[in-house]
């Protein structure tokens, strides 16, 4: 019968939470659950244990013998195996349980129990005390236990982690064996250790269960291997390209500033009256109604709306209409938007996409350095897409091209990035990808960004002011 | 009427401007838009030319209004409408005409008389008057006052293309000139460079040509090649396609995309390259048929040039706009009731290879007609770069508006006189190619070659590879292509 847990939230002692869980587990599945570090992974696993207190929701069908291999179970036992020493008030030099006894404890299927103590290589260490034993040793411990319980769900927490390599090939082949009548939740933290029998795969990001996949779904796949990319490996932003400075800006003034704005089609106006400053770092979140002129506002900043000349605005040290050209004010600017996506339809490479945001041109029609060159291929290292970089831009998936913008966006380092519905039309995996992106340029870089979105939920950390039209 | 100005020149000085025409250095562009930064730019006509190449030009950093007529502005009409949505300051003729440092007439050929006559006088000491296409000049022969400046920068694309590429951070091949008789302060070439960079022409490739290269080997590019063979092609193809017994959708469709599909190789490699897209049988046969239609053509192309140089193409073309132009509208009505253009497009696939393979009379046709037009060109002292762009450059941009609403959207497209001329050249050339068309069967235009054998001889096809490659038309156009690709490099 399927697992199943239903609008679940589940409190582990007021240190975390797992929210609005909506999961099954269907007979026949081995599921992967993966995640950064801290987004919840070892946490949803535990409540298929029973763990934590269920604060919503429902739980049906939870398996009454668990197999649970995890850190946090591993150092309860080593806690529980201590309380006792220091129990232990009699003036006699204990030597502790033996693991003999420990695994004896939990086991109903001896012969499992040690076949596996001896293909584990425990056999010597079968008197030995148990918190005696080196992490990788109490780890055995603790699969033998967990798979010799005749268990009907098999929880294993980063199993392979510590582990030789003899032992390691050893349990490999074990739990293929047993992963044919009894299904498997595993925990890992990179999808290239995930073991053939795994059938689906589920996404945590903040204590949610962000994505379910079918792993027979490649493209789905592909693109959460990118995600897990960005925000489980340590990532540098490339730097800008010191040949290619920015006019330096003076420092006490605003970036932009529109005094009593307004936008008018005929006799249609869109807005009016409208005044805004953006000082340097200062994120902005922009929101609005379609049709509100969200994205009207943002033309007259970047120079693309052509009532931008006759407004009052100051941008980046030009006051608008006063023999500046629109190159002069778009180098300082960072752009992305969907519309910009469609236009972007030029038959060129990734690593030109990317090196177009030094020109601010859609396609590549200058002379680049090789310092520009290697500086996008760093860029296409941190998105994952290295062994892309000759391929077309126009070939990539929908998700990958509004990466890549981003990224040629940021290649310059602007002083303003403008992010005009980043998520727009995208999936939730991508939406998920785009966000850590983002993310990842907000913690890392000096640029001041103004976000524009419809999507309450798609928030950005560290985003403070708030315009709304 | 002022007296033809080309005619009134001696055949030196003819020849003279005839053969100029030179692909400029990037690097003669570095002073930017100087020569224009504070001077005050007046455009009159506000139409995709005038608007785009507005905004173009404002975006770059240089001060730009719209003179209109006092009607335009008080009836609020469309040309009122575009320049004050885009935030232009818009005023009458008498408001901003005498303030203007440059005044940029980018208004239909047929207005160029009567926009030039009202401005002039209101024109300051020592402006400058911009055109974007010299026939006011060259064939209406009107003059100049001398204290001003005249120059002429024609980008080589739609007007809504010239923004397009703007806002992409390219441009359009632009062609720029300066009318030597109007040049008293000897800075109209300083004028005419900083305007093609405020258009971003610049990052596209400029030619430098004179006002007589630009109109007689633009008259004649448009009127043969560019316009009428494609015109008279599709109606002969498509009439023979139905008379094989293709599907009228079919052959609709071939004919529609064909064009673009068959010049967008041309475009990358000549016509050697579009010749090579065919199979060997197919090539030979190709070959054959343009051979034979270059020697049917030859007098109509003749024709064509020296109308064009005498005078008498734009002079029968003026008789029509004083009628009316009741000749232009009646062929425009007539062309919109052929079969091909009144038959839709099916909805069947057709590879792109299928378009070369079934469509080698079309491959034939443009490879004549390139071949002719820049013969006759040349032949007749317009030297090879101004031909090389007035025929086989420009190709594959006719051919694309085919590609989105047939004939009407040419037309519709290009300018009268091109339009005017187009049928000029259909009328004549449907009736001449009549008998090569009755040997015309469906292998080589519907149906493909459908040989079990593609076997060639060897002498024979190394004869025909060695005509294609060694025609002059494909020896410029190589190392045009190689400059531009220099200026695009990647994209």
């Amino acid at each position: 019968m399927a697992i199943t847990l239903k609008n679940l939230t589940v409190d582990f002692d007021n240190r975390f939470q797992c929210k609005k869980i909506n999961w099954t587990l269907n007979r026949g599945e081995h599921w992967l659950i993966t995640g950064s570090n801290g987004s919840g992974k070892s946490a949803l696993a535990a409540i298929l244990a029973g763990y934590g207190d269920i604060e919503y929701g429902v739980a049906t069908n939870l398996p009454q013998r668990v197999g649970l291999v995890s850190f946090e179970a591993q150092a309860e036992l080593i806690a529980a195996e201590r309380r006792k020493d220091d129990a232990d008030i009699m003036d006699v030099i204990t030597e502790g349980t033996p693991v003999q006894e420990i695994i004896d404890a939990v086991t109903t299927d001896p012969d499992t129990a040690n076949q596996l103590i001896e293909q584990l290589g425990l056999t010597p260490l079968l008197d030995r005390a148990f918190r005696k034993l080196s992490t990788g040793e109490t780890r055995k411990v603790m699969l033998i236990r967990a798979l010799s319980c005749k268990p009907q769900l098999l929880i294993l927490d980063e199993p392979f982690e510590g582990l030789d390599a003899k032992s390691l090939d050893a349990l490999q082949l074990h739990l293929a064996k047993v992963a044919e009548h009894i299904p498997v939740v595993m925990i890992l933290n990179r999808l290239d250790q995930c073991p053939g029998y795994i059938t689906h795969i589920a996404y945590m990001n903040q204590g949610e269960l962000q994505q379910t996949i079918n792993r027979s779904d490649t493209e789905a796949h592909d693109a959460l291997l990118q995600l897990l990319h960005l925000k489980t490996t340590d990532l540098e932003l490339p730097p800008a390209d010191p040949d290619f400075a920015l006019p330096v800006l003076e420092a006490d003034q605003p970036l932009v500033k529109l005094t009593d704005t307004a936008v008018r089609y005929g006799d249609t106006t869109i807005f009016e009256n409208l005044d805004w400053t953006i000082n340097r770092g200062q994120h902005w979140q922009l929101t609005g109604p379609n049709g509100s002129g969200k994205t009207a506002l943002l033309s007259l900043i970047t120079g693309d709306h052509p009532q931008c000349y006759v407004n009052d605005i100051f941008v980046f040290g030009f006051k608008r209409g006063s023999g500046e050209s629109i190159w002069q004010i778009k180098q300082f600017i960072g752009y992305v938007s969907t519309a910009l996506q469609w236009e972007y339809t030029v038959g060129t490479s990734l690593r030109n996409v990317i090196i177009s945001g030094f020109y601010d041109s859609i396609g590549l029609y200058s002379k680049y350095t090789d310092n520009q060159k290697q500086i996008a291929e760093q860029w296409l290292e941190v998105l994952g897409m290295s062994d892309r970089a000759n391929d077309t831009f126009t070939s990539q998936s929908y998700g990958d091209q509004r990466l890549l913008l981003i990224a040629r966006a940021m290649v310059k380092h602007p002083p303003l990035l403008i992010l005009d519905e980043p998520c727009l039309g995208l999936d939730d995996m991508n939406r998920q990808r785009v966000l850590a992106l983002i993310e990842l340029i907000c913690s890392r870089s000096e640029s001041t960004v103004l976000y524009v979105n419809h999507h309450a939920e798609d928030k950005i950390q560290g985003i403070e002011n708030h315009l709304a039209l | 009427m002022a007296e033809n100005y080309f005619n009134s020149l001696s055949l030196r000085e003819q020849l003279e401007q005839l053969g100029k025409c030179r692909f400029m250095h990037l690097s003669e562009f570095t002073d930017g838009v100087n020569a224009l930064k504070g001077k005050k730019m007046v455009v009159i006509g506000c139409g995709a030319q005038g608007l785009n190449q507005g905004l173009n030009l404002r975006d770059s950093g240089l001060d730009v209004s719209y003179a209109l007529r006092q009607a335009a502005i008080d009836e609020k009409r469309q040309s009122w409408k575009n320049a004050t949505e885009n935030g232009f300051t818009v005023g009458t003729y008498e408001d901003l005409i005498p303030t203007a440092d440059v005044v940029l007439n980018l208004t239909p050929d047929k207005q160029h008389t009567n926009v030039v006559n009202t401005v002039m006088p209101m024109m300051k000491e020592g402006a400058c008057l911009s055109y974007s296409h010299g026939f006011n000049i060259v064939e209406e022969g009107t003059k100049i006052r001398d204290d001003l400046t005249v120059i002429m920068v024609a980008p080589k694309c739609p007007g809504t293309e010239v923004r397009a590429e703007y806002v992409r951070g390219f441009g359009v091949p632009t062609l720029i000139a300066v009318h030597d008789d109007n040049d008293p302060k000897g800075e109209g070439l300083a004028i005419a460079k900083a305007y093609a960079v405020g258009t971003g022409g610049h990052k596209a490739g400029v030619l430098m040509s004179s006002f007589i290269a630009e109109v007689k080997s633009d008259l004649m590019g448009e009127q043969t090649i560019l316009c009428g063979m494609l015109q008279t092609g599709s109606l002969l193809c498509f009439d023979k396609m139905i008379e094989e017994g293709v599907d009228p959708g079919y052959a609709s469709k071939l004919i529609q995309y064909g064009w673009e599909t068959t010049t967008e190789a041309l475009k990358y490699g000549g016509v050697t390259n579009m010749m090579d897209r065919l199979s060997n049988p197919a090539k030979i046969k190709a070959f054959e048929l343009a051979e034979e239609m270059k020697d049917i053509m030859r007098p109509l192309y003749n024709k064509h040039q020296d109308d064009i140089m005498t005078g008498k193409f734009s002079a029968t073309m003026m008789a029509d706009w004083a009628n009316d132009d009741k000749e232009l509208l009646g062929w425009r009505a007539d062309t919109a009731e052929t079969p091909f253009e009144k038959t839709p497009a099916g909805d069947m696939d057709i590879s792109e290879q299928e378009y070369f393979d079934n469509g080698i009379l079309m491959v034939a046709m443009v490879k004549a007609g390139v071949e002719l037009a820049f013969e006759t060109m040349t032949a007749a002292g317009i030297i090879a770069d101004s031909a090389y762009y007035e025929s086989l450059h420009e190709t594959p941009l006719i051919a694309n508006t085919i590609a989105r609403k047939k004939l009407f959207e040419m037309n519709s497209t290009i300018s009268d006189t091109a339009e005017y001329g187009c049928y000029l050249y259909n009328h004549a050339c449907v009736p001449l190619l009549q008998d090569f068309m009755k040997n015309i069967k469906s292998d080589v235009i519907g149906k493909g070659l459908q040989l079990n054998d593609t076997g060639v001889d060897n002498a024979r096809l190394i004869e025909v590879n060695e005509a294609i490659r060694n025609h002059p038309v494909e020896e410029i156009g190589a190392t045009l292509r190689g400059h531009m690709s220099d200026m695009k490099r990647i994209v």
